[in-house]
């Protein structure tokens, strides 16, 4: 769950870097694939051993999400889309807010 | 003058070399996961550093010998092939890790992967190695690598919370995860106990013609200086706990570091972190293939200096072009040069008796310092530091690869 969060993470950081215009575009694109990867991976991991709980179904939902988030502004880098990309920035922070509660709530039941 | 030039000379040396690519990553790594609580290691790895690189000046410049020659003299060679192999193998990953830091930078910069920069890199180094002089290699790339001290400038921007840093110089437990945190902490003490710099701060020594009256020169260098390194390396992981922890980043690649200063600098912070890092990884990739040829010529006795041409030096010279060859093949296929690192600088740790212990012997040896020789508090702060890192490594090593 710390692995998710991270990554998500990484790819708020890496977004905000771009929005400012302070890293090349080549470099955000490429931590954008990389995050989105590996958040692929711990979903696949998640799905395989879930954690307890009831909010396991719903944590895996809000991980997709992330990912196509993650995709998408990857995609709009390349667009050079900054408006879109600071909505969907906004969005993916929204998301790791919601991980972060859901890690916890489930850490705290086990 | 002249020596004064040297001091100023030998402080920029310690502080702009003092970086690489081993002592950023485990620092970052370690302010990322775990706030400031590994300061300890930093601190605990740089006094040990300032004591083996006083011995070392002290060494050369009182008995005019270098390291691997005196062991080699005093214990035979079958004892000195023994830590020739352990020794060189640990510097050969060590190279492999500095090449590749240089290529994961380019990488950031361009977006061309590291194993397309393998054969540049290494070229561009084995030039510099076949072209420059001691100098040049000494002072050229750490003027350069001056570029970390916005490390701390970053920590200070941050607003560290002082007490709890303070707190971190002591050494604790932490809650959960002790495996990744004694992994973390081993491979701290091995990135900053770096023997390549002993056998290379030796051999410098001999070839700037050290004596006796160098010995308060080399006092103050060796203090002063590595104690500046070791407050780089701490500013490292005081940005990382402070532009990381909030943010939930557990820093695994080279991509994360990036990120380290862009809290503190949002317009520049990027590419001073690309900057620090290709210029360090640099300095430290020159230190440490001339350390590895040194280590040979000395041992077997061959005419060595990095002032020589190569057509006077042939073996000399001959053994860093195949190691840097050899060196970029794994980079080639492209193993990850951070993994590498991390083996690297637990494998350092583990080997430090390998190294270090011989050359306590010879520093309590009349025969070669006289009246020079070492006192009780170098014994000990030395004997102690390499006894805790050997333990980590025994503990720290295996669990860290049995949980992945």
């Amino acid at each position: 769950m710390d692995s998710a969060l991270s990554w998500i993470g990484t790819a708020g950081m890496a977004g905000d870097a771009w929005l400012r215009q302070t890293t090349p575009d080549t470099y955000a694109r490429q931590t954008l694939e990389l995050s989105h990867q590996n958040l692929r991976q711990i979903s696949n991991d998640l799905l395989e051993s879930p954690p307890l709980g009831p909010d396991s179904a719903y944590l895996n939902t809000v991980l997709a999400r992330s990912r196509r988030r993650i995709a998408r502004l990857a995609a709009l880098i390349t667009a050079k889309d900054a408006p879109d990309f600071a909505r969907e920035l906004d969005l993916l922070r929204a998301d790791q807010r919601i991980v972060k509660r859901l890690s916890d709530k489930i850490e705290s039941e086990e | 003058m002249k020596k004064a030039l040297e001091i100023t000379l030998g402080i920029v040396t310690s502080v702009g070399g003092f970086l690489e690519i081993g002592s950023v990553t485990t620092a970052v790594q370690a302010g990322a996961a775990f706030g400031y609580h590994l300061l300890w290691a930093i601190l605990l790895g740089t006094v040990c550093l300032i004591f083996l690189v006083e011995m070392s000046g002290r060494f050369s410049a009182v008995s005019r010998h270098t390291i691997v020659d005196a062991t080699r003299e005093r214990f035979g060679f079958p004892f000195f092939a023994i830590v020739l192999v352990g020794v060189v193998l640990v510097f050969f990953m060590v190279l492999v890790a500095e090449l590749g830091g240089i290529g994961l930078s380019l990488q950031i910069l361009t977006g061309i992967g590291f194993p397309w920069w393998a054969i540049p890199v290494s070229f561009a180094v084995w030039l510099l190695m076949w072209k420059g002089t001691f100098g040049l290699i000494e002072n050229g790339a750490s003027i350069l690598g001056l570029v970390t001290i916005s490390f701390v400038v970053a920590a200070l921007k941050l607003n560290p919370d002082w007490g709890a840093a303070g707190h971190g110089l002591l050494p604790g437990l932490p809650g959960d995860d002790k495996a990744k945190y004694g992994f973390i902490a081993v491979s701290i003490l091995g990135a900053s106990i770096s023997p390549h710099l002993m056998y290379f701060y030796s051999s410098g020594a001999i070839e700037d013609e050290w004596d006796k009256t160098y010995i308060p020169i080399n006092r103050f260098i060796a203090g002063f200086g590595i104690s500046f390194g070791g407050v780089l390396s701490m500013a490292a992981l005081v940005t990382a706990a402070l532009a990381f922890q909030p943010n939930g980043v557990e820093v695994d690649t080279f991509e994360q570091s990036a990120l380290l200063m862009t809290t503190a600098f949002p317009k520049w912070g990027f590419f001073l972190f690309a900057a620090s890092m290709l210029f360090t990884c640099l300095g430290a990739a020159l230190e440490t293939s001339l350390a590895i040829a040194y280590f040979f010529a000395q041992g077997f006795g061959w005419s060595w200096s990095e002032d020589l041409t190569p057509s006077k030096n042939a073996r000399f010279c001959f053994t860093y072009t195949i190691i840097i060859l050899l060196a970029a093949i794994p980079l080639l296929v492209g193993i990850d040069p951070i993994k590498v690192t991390l083996m690297s600088m637990a494998l350092t740790a583990a080997t430090l008796p390998l190294a270090v212990l011989p050359f306590l012997f010879l520093m309590n040896d009349p025969i070669y310092l006289g009246e020079h020789r070492n006192g009780w508090v170098s014994n000990t702060v030395v004997g102690i530091t390499i006894l805790i890192s050997f333990v980590l490594a025994l503990i720290a090593i295996p669990l860290q690869i049995i949980g992945g």
